[in-house]
């Protein structure tokens, strides 16, 4: 290369090296005056001597190098057995028990809330009267009405027939029976679910046919799973059967088919409907003692003797009180009148009242 | 001499527009960085900036101490050497491109 060049430049080899030497200086320069540039910026912006530092700091954080010791000298397993206090409970616990304590403590878990509520009822006095004052409400309200209280007292005598899974689930839902009727909470909710009252004869027969629709007690809809819906028992489908077709509706569903043209259970069903507009204020008192009625007779008969009584009350309304053949007669028509008054209005005590008289 | 002058003009303006001029002076560059050329030359700064305080250093100032020194320290470099031959290379190859005009230089 360089013989070419030299050969090539011949008598300009100087003149040549001479460029090549400016050129160079050049770049030289340009590299220099971009040095200066940077340390300049550095020093004006003040991170030139950043990494400057004393001998006295580097000595201080000289990296040790010892065994059991981490490279700023600290034992390295110090925090495997810290302790924190909990600012809840004032307990130490354990560094690495620390978040599933608090968890418990202040109640952010699905279970621990119930159970820190509960603490924290029971820790504060405040607090204590006022739950104490909360469980008076509950008590007052099983008894708000004559009926609840009845049903209660019934229900513990029964208890041996009932699975406990049952009758707790009726316990659970009575205390909230009393509350309901003593909130006025009559009116219905329809956003929902499917609520039976505004159907028509046909649509819940329908409706019946195909779906468990056991009215529930809390949410007053009918459930929409099928027939065999592991929730509600046969004896609830039944009820709910006989309660919505009428009384000689036939209850389980495989029999359902054969009453396809059996028209007299429209009757009842279609005289309620009318009679809605009647009776459309009735008192939560009313409910209670119409229940405490519905408690004292038995639930089997009636749907086995059901049929004069209503043929009288289709065919002349409450005038067939009268006629109603014996005393028990009487009083199952009375039953089912009143039955077709609560029609409009039916509670979640009614219902449950229904249950009850199955057990 | 003004063909002298108009030679290594038009050879700059060449290196300039062929992008060589940029690749030459990154190489320099990388090339003192690796050799220690620029930490030497912070250091140098450093005196030089603690000699006059902080507040009073301007650029000026620094180009006039650090780049005589700069270009002394980068002859002596011998990784920075390898640049001067590339250097010589691309220029004398430019020549041979300015021929025409190295050719009047020549007859002149």
């Amino acid at each position: 290369m360089k013989m070419e060049e030299m050969r090539l430049s011949g008598p300009d080899n100087t003149k040549l090296e001479a460029l090549m030497q400016d050129i160079y200086s050049e770049l030289v320069e340009d590299a220099c005056l971009g040095l200066c540039f940077e340390v300049h910026r550095a020093v004006k912006q003040g991170y030139f001597f950043l990494d400057e530092t004393d001998q006295e700091s580097m000595k201080e954080f000289e990296i040790v190098d010892q065994p059991g010791v981490d490279i700023f000298g600290q034992v390295f397993n110090q925090w495997k057995n810290k302790e924190c206090e909990c600012p809840n409970c004032r307990r130490l616990i354990a560094a690495s028990r620390f978040a599933p304590h608090l968890e418990k403590c202040l109640g952010m878990g699905r279970n621990s809330s119930r159970i820190a509520s509960r603490r924290l009822a029971s820790n504060n006095n405040m607090s204590k009267s006022e739950s104490d004052q909360e469980d008076n409400d509950d008590v007052n309200d099983n008894d708000w009405s004559y009926g609840a209280e009845k049903k209660a007292k019934k229900r513990k005598s029964d208890k041996n027939q009932n699975s406990p899974r049952r009758s707790k689930s009726l316990k659970h839902k009575n205390g909230e029976l009393g509350s309901s009727i003593a909130s006025e909470s009559y009116k219905y909710n329809y956003n929902t679910g499917i609520s039976y009252e505004s159907l028509g004869p046909d649509e819940v027969r329908s409706l019946l046919t195909t779906q468990c629709g056991v009215i529930s007690e809390h949410t007053k809809k009918m459930c929409t799973r099928s027939q065999r819906c592991p929730q509600h028992t046969d004896e609830q489908r039944r009820t709910v059967r006989v309660f919505l077709l009428g009384p000689s509706a036939p209850a389980l569903p495989d029999a359902e088919l054969e009453s396809s043209s059996f028209d007299i259970p429209d009757g009842p069903s279609l005289m309620s409907r009318l009679q809605w507009e009647d009776s459309s204020d009735i008192s939560p008192a009313d409910s209670a003692s119409s229940k405490a009625s519905a408690n004292h007779s038995d639930s089997r008969r009636p749907k086995k003797k059901k049929r004069p009584a209503l043929g009288l009350s289709s065919a002349g309304g409450s005038g067939g009180l009268a006629e109603g053949g014996g005393g028990m007669g009487g009083s199952q028509s009375n039953l089912s009148l009143m039955t077709k008054k609560k029609k409009p209005k039916i509670s979640a005590a009614f219902i449950s009242s229904i249950y009850d008289d199955m057990n | 001499m003004s063909k002298d002058y108009q030679l290594r003009a038009a050879i700059n303006q060449k290196l300039i527009e062929m992008g060589e001029r940029e690749r030459l002076k990154e190489l320099l560059r990388a090339k003192l960085v690796e050799c220690g050329w620029k930490d030497q030359l912070k250091a140098h700064c450093k005196d030089v900036i603690r000699e006059k305080g902080l507040d009073h250093v301007t650029v000026e100032d620094l180009v006039t101490d650090v780049t005589p020194k700069g270009r002394g320290s980068a002859r002596l470099k011998h990784n920075s050497r390898g640049v001067s031959v590339c250097v010589c290379v691309s220029v004398s190859t430019l020549c041979l491109l300015f021929s025409p005009l190295q050719l009047s230089y020549r007859t002149a």
